[in-house]
């Protein structure tokens, strides 16, 4: 594209991809981190024996449960693809393309690995089918 | 050598490492054996491979990355806002550090009496 | 459209009672909001107040924050905008002295902090120093070399929003600019300030909003990167930059 028209696509069509993917990694890294702890407060429980361990495990199989797991999908998802898409970025590559790299890796290959794991979830634990 | 830049490129090959440990962990926890791809997780279904200390050491190592990429990207938040000084921009770094250790230590301890 | 609706920004000396004004001017062909802002100044409130200089895109005076986006309203057209309002506000991140006069300080104190000028090792030199324009520097200093410090990108970026330390995407490109300068000397000082823990590179996360909202086109983003790259091995900063990846100049 001629440098002119380059400058007048970016000016007068604002990309709010970069403060978006920041913004979602950032909501996603912090609920991460919140869900680490209250994971490894579940594992301890291992060492309290079999009784405790499975009766928080039979918890985890109810279908409010398997929705928050479909939840934590997305947000797994979203913050490792576009953690991809940041390091590309910090490393060099992509610079002209980081909308791109956006909305068709991040959002894109995102959504689709969210759903390949998502539907069969929602079918089978929550459904029951 | 600037201790930022090892920060920096580290918080990414943690994030790179992570990606492939969790993908491995899931296929752990939920495919590697019959049982456990019945939808069976139970204490029963995983004591053999927690019992093992190579399998314990890989978890431990895994739980520790995972920390070190969470709790140094909650410090970048923290360093965000400038309301903070050096001196309690120190603090925080040391609080995080603690809390990390005994995070670990957590962790650690779910091998305990098995 | 042959009018369009303006809020602009209105307050007291001292940026005391903000409130929004509205004023409807007539649109003529290749009209950009400077100049609608001189037609309300001049036919409808003779009290608003706002900088210009060169109206041509080249001094970086007349900066606003025009439909939410920091622009220069010398290079704004109106037609380009394409929407029946206008909001005009004063930039964001900067103290409001007066309307959309802003106080540039913030901004030029962390520019002054990066040693902005160039410091000539050879400077009892009565030779000339050659930069061919093919050579490494050269080409990559053509695009990173046109700032004319008009707060845009500080305006625009989310961090400085935030974070009162924090450089700017202008002060690092100017340091990024000087510190792969084979003729510049003052590598150390630079290097620490851009390395500071609080308010240097490091604090950059890549939002974009500078790369957006440059009117002189100038990929800051890819400055501060490439500057993050090369503290790896800060002693061979020269050459590592010349080996950083990159977009091609």
């Amino acid at each position: 594209m001629k440098n002119s028209a380059r400058l007048l696509v970016r000016k007068y069509s604002w990309q709010y991809s970069g403060m978006l993917a920041w913004l979602i990694q950032r909501v996603s890294g912090l609920l991460l981190l919140f869900y680490l702890f209250l994971h490894v407060l579940t594992i301890n429980k291992l060492s309290q024996g079999p009784t405790a361990f499975d009766q928080a495990m039979s918890l985890f199989q109810r279908p409010a449960f398997k929705l928050l797991e479909i939840a934590l999908l997305g947000t797994v998802v979203l913050h490792a693809l576009n953690g991809i898409r940041i390091t590309l970025i910090d490393l060099g590559v992509g610079h002209e393309k980081q909308r791109q790299l956006f909305w068709l890796l991040a959002l894109g290959i995102g959504g689709l690995i969210f759903l390949a794991g998502a539907i069969p979830i929602f079918l089978f634990s929550i459904l029951r089918i | 050598m600037y201790r930022s830049v090892i920060e920096w490129y580290l918080q990414r090959i943690t994030g790179a490492l992570l990606l492939v440990l969790l993908v491995a962990h899931f296929w752990v926890e939920h495919f590697m054996t019959a049982p456990l791809r019945r939808g069976e997780l139970t204490y029963a279904a995983i004591l053999d491979r927690i019992s093992n200390p190579y399998w314990q050491a890989i978890d431990i190592s895994f739980l520790v990355i995972a920390l070190y990429h969470g709790l140094n990207g909650l410090r970048n938040i923290i360093l965000d806002y400038s309301r903070i000084g050096k001196k309690a921009a120190r603090v925080c770094t040391a609080i995080l550090m603690i809390a990390g250790v005994y995070w670990a230590y957590l962790g650690v301890q779910a091998f305990k009496n098995l | 459209m042959n009018s369009v609706f303006f809020k602009v920004s209105r307050s007291a000396p001292g940026g005391a009672s903000k409130h929004v004004q509205s004023f409807r001017v007539a649109i003529q062909e290749r009209m950009t909001v400077l100049d609608a802002l001189f037609a309300i100044q001049r036919e409808q409130d003779p009290s608003l107040a706002f900088r210009y200089s060169c109206r041509v895109a080249m001094c970086g005076t007349c900066a606003m924050y025009i439909n939410r986006i920091p622009r220069l309203a010398c290079k704004t057209g109106i037609e380009n905008l394409a929407s029946e309002t206008i909001t005009v506000e004063p930039l964001p991140h900067l103290p409001v002295l007066k309307d959309l006069i802003v106080s540039l300080e913030p901004f030029f104190a962390q520019w002054k902090r990066v040693r902005p000028a160039f410091h000539f090792s050879g400077r009892n030199s009565q030779e000339l120093a050659r930069i061919p324009p093919a050579s490494e520097f050269g080409r990559q200093a053509r695009e990173k070399r046109d700032c004319i410090t008009c707060g845009a990108c500080f305006s625009a970026c989310g961090v400085t929003g935030t974070n009162r330390r924090y450089l700017g995407p202008a002060a690092i490109n100017k340091a990024y600019l000087r510190l792969m300068d084979p003729r510049d000397d003052a590598v150390e000082e630079r290097l620490r300030v851009v390395n500071d823990e609080l308010g240097g590179i490091w604090r950059c996360h890549t939002q974009f909003n500078c790369v957006a909202a440059c009117p002189k086109g100038i990929d800051l983003t890819d400055s501060i990167a490439r500057v993050k790259r090369a503290m790896l091995r800060p002693g061979r900063f020269r050459e590592k930059l010349s080996e950083t990846s990159g977009p091609e100049v």
